[in-house]
């Protein structure tokens, strides 16, 4: 499961992140890491990007990119 | 003197902090080999401070990271001010983790206290300060709170000798999330339950799926308005009025004793040329005060954000809708905004598709040429060049994307920050500083081709004449059968181009000279509608002036300019003998 198949306003836990490593990196950075609490806060109006909370942040993400944290499970 | 290295993550306070401390003694220029902004100033003679860019991180992969890494690793510094936002402690200390692996003291500055405590959030400054090793200050500087007592602090200069252990040496980013969750969890409390923040609200509306764009576009249209309507073009106005009707005269007279060529120099050389450009300074500077304030208020993020879709079409991200945008006012200050995208490349391909966004002073040769050649359907026609010259801004930055800007995207990850209403005395700063900078720099280009214009419009090898039978003129001719298969070739025409380089109104200016009379008669005879829309063809596209090039130098360097300056006339030349031989066929 990714934060994609999230609904608008759900939490879950991160698993793991995949992808770019340019990415990855700055996502872990930022602290998308494993067992991080993150949240799907908004999309776009045509559906992308979209805006997810991370540690107190909001941050807009393409969904190709956010497909590719995967969450443990639904809160 | 010491000096000190201020970072910290965007969006935090920097730049207010770094402007309060340092006041007017600032200095901006370029780090060596990338387009990131350095700032340097002096609280005092005995303090330097090095405004380092704002970056979440040290070893991610950006132009700005490498710049701070390596001003650390040089030793420069003597300490380092780290200054984070008190209300989002965990992501901003993930960067304090990284710079104490330099060895040099910190002075940890938390700000946004105000904003801490409207969330609720009661901090233990000591457990802090003990647990990191460093010295800790809180200050509000929006509010100007505790910033004397920073600032007597740092003319003391007594911090927290940094202890050489191995703390702060983590395997991966998770350790280091580990450990200062850890601190936190102790040393911040948090007593309200999540109140639906003021940002929420306003992002209800301007992230709304059918507010968002009428939004968006109604903000761009009020910058516009600010600049083209109540203030730029009047201050403008004004300037030109001073410069013609005030200036010409009063210099008229005091050089009526002087040889003519001499008083010919200055009037119509210098001041005729720069004069032509400082005009537009006030312009300039509107459309970059507004953009100023999108950004400082938070806005611009969301605008990219919505944007990004569709820019993705161009090879580019959502932050470069806004220069591409402001291009349609000035390509100056869209060369200039272009800065804010997150890589070199993102900023240089942007730089090199500004000016295809046809700018506002290539207006009233459109206009003119439309009225004359194509009446009743003047709209039409205007507005089929401003498309084309998007539509041509969309395929090159596909083929640039995939030819000389290969490498991969930027990742796109932005932050979307909190609103908050923007220090006018940092904006005014700032857009001060710019329009400096603009005349300062530019200024020596743009005087050296005035003086070279005038030199080359005003004599020919024989002495001093009339444009008629200058060397531009010759000049033109030998170049004007260039314009053959573009319909327009002649040497009048060739010398209004090259004109034009000062400032596409120019154009016009130079040709009501050359051709004498009414200039519509004029060019009745001169073009047929194929020719004179394969004209305006042509002035969308061709290199743009002499202020545009110079700002591109300025930003990116003179090979990129120079790039700039060469595919412009290249493409120019290409679409419009194309569009001629197309015209020809249907007209």
């Amino acid at each position: 499961m990714s934060i994609t198949d999230l609904k608008l306003g759900e939490k879950a836990y991160i698993d793991s992140i995949s992808g770019d490593s340019k990415l990855m990196k700055r996502l872990m950075a930022l602290g998308c890491t494993e067992g991080t609490e993150v949240c799907l806060k908004n999309c776009a109006p045509f559906g992308d990007p979209l805006v997810i909370n991370l540690r107190g942040c909001d941050f807009c993400i393409r969904k190709k990119d956010a497909k590719n944290i995967s969450i443990k499970d639904n809160l | 003197m010491k000096t000190a290295a201020l970072i910290g993550n965007p969006n935090v306070g920097k730049t207010s902090l770094f402007n309060s401390l340092t006041g007017s003694n600032q200095y901006v220029g370029n780090w060596a080999g990338v387009t990131v902004e350095k700032k340097e100033g002096f609280m005092n003679e005995d303090l330097k401070i090095v405004d380092l860019p704002g970056i979440y991180a040290m070893d991610t992969f950006s132009s700005e990271e490498k710049v701070a890494k390596e001003f650390l690793a040089s030793g420069e510094a003597d300490f380092i001010i780290n200054i984070v936002d008190a209300s989002n402690l965990e992501r901003n200390l993930y960067l304090t983790t990284q710079i104490k692996e330099y060895n040099t003291p910190i002075l940890l500055v938390l700000n946004m206290m105000d904003v801490a405590a409207a969330k609720g959030l009661e901090i233990d400054t000591e457990l802090l300060s003990r647990k990191l090793g460093v010295t800790v200050v809180t200050i509000s500087a929006s509010k100007g709170k505790g910033l004397d007592e920073l600032k007597s602090l740092l003319d003391r200069g007594d911090f927290l000798r940094v202890p050489i252990e191995n703390d702060f040496q983590f395997q991966d980013e998770r350790e280091a999330y580990d450990y200062i969750s850890g601190i936190l969890s102790a040393a911040v409390k948090k007593k309200d339950e999540h109140k639906r923040t003021n940002t929420e609200k306003i992002d209800k509306v301007a992230l709304n799926k059918f507010l968002a764009y009428p939004l968006f576009f109604l903000i761009l249209w009020l910058i516009f308005e600010l600049t083209f309507s109540w203030v730029g073009q009047p201050l403008a106005g004004y300037l030109s009025y001073l410069v013609d009707d005030v200036l010409v005269p009063a210099l008229g007279s005091l050089l009526s004793s002087s040889s003519p060529w001499f008083s010919s120099l200055i009037i119509d050389g210098i001041i005729g040329g720069v004069g032509s450009v400082i005009v537009f300074l006030p312009v300039i500077m509107t459309l970059f005060l507004g953009i100023s304030f999108l950004e400082d208020c938070g806005y611009m993020a969301r605008a990219a954000f919505i944007m990004d879709k569709a820019m993705r079409k161009m090879g580019l991200s959502g932050k470069a809708f806004i220069p591409m945008i402001v291009g349609f006012g000035c390509s100056v200050p869209g060369i200039m905004t272009a800065r804010t995208l997150e890589s070199e490349k993102d900023r240089k391909l942007t730089a090199l598709l500004v000016p295809l966004m046809s700018c506002n002073a290539r207006l009233p040769v459109y206009a003119l040429f439309a009225s004359v050649f194509f009446p009743g359907r003047e709209s039409a026609v205007v507005f089929s060049l401003y498309l084309l010259g998007i539509l041509l801004a969309f395929l090159l930055g596909m083929l640039f994307k995939r030819t000389i800007f290969k490498k991969d995207e930027e990742p796109f990850i932005i932050e979307l920050p909190e609103y908050k209403a923007p220090e006018l005395k940092n904006l005014m700063n700032h857009t001060w500083d710019k329009g400096k900078d603009f005349l300062k720099k530019a200024g020596t280009l743009i005087f050296s081709v005035s003086v070279v214009v005038w030199l080359l419009s005003n004599f020919n090898f024989g002495g001093m004449t009339d444009i008629n039978n200058s060397i531009l003129a010759s000049l033109g001719g030998f170049v004007s059968p260039v314009f053959a298969p573009l319909g327009f070739a002649s040497w009048q025409n060739a010398v209004s181009l090259i004109t034009g380089l000062m400032a596409k109104e120019v154009v016009l200016g130079t040709m009501g000279v050359i051709y004498g009379g009414s200039l519509a008669a004029a060019l009745q005879s001169q073009f047929t509608p194929a020719s004179a829309y394969s004209f305006l063809v042509f002035v969308l596209l061709y290199t743009p002036c002499v202020s545009v090039i110079a700002t591109m130098k300025k930003e990116f360097g003179s090979w990129l300019a120079a790039f700039s300056v060469t595919y412009q006339l290249v493409l120019a030349w290409i679409v419009s003998a194309l569009v001629y031989r197309i015209a020809l066929l249907v007209m």
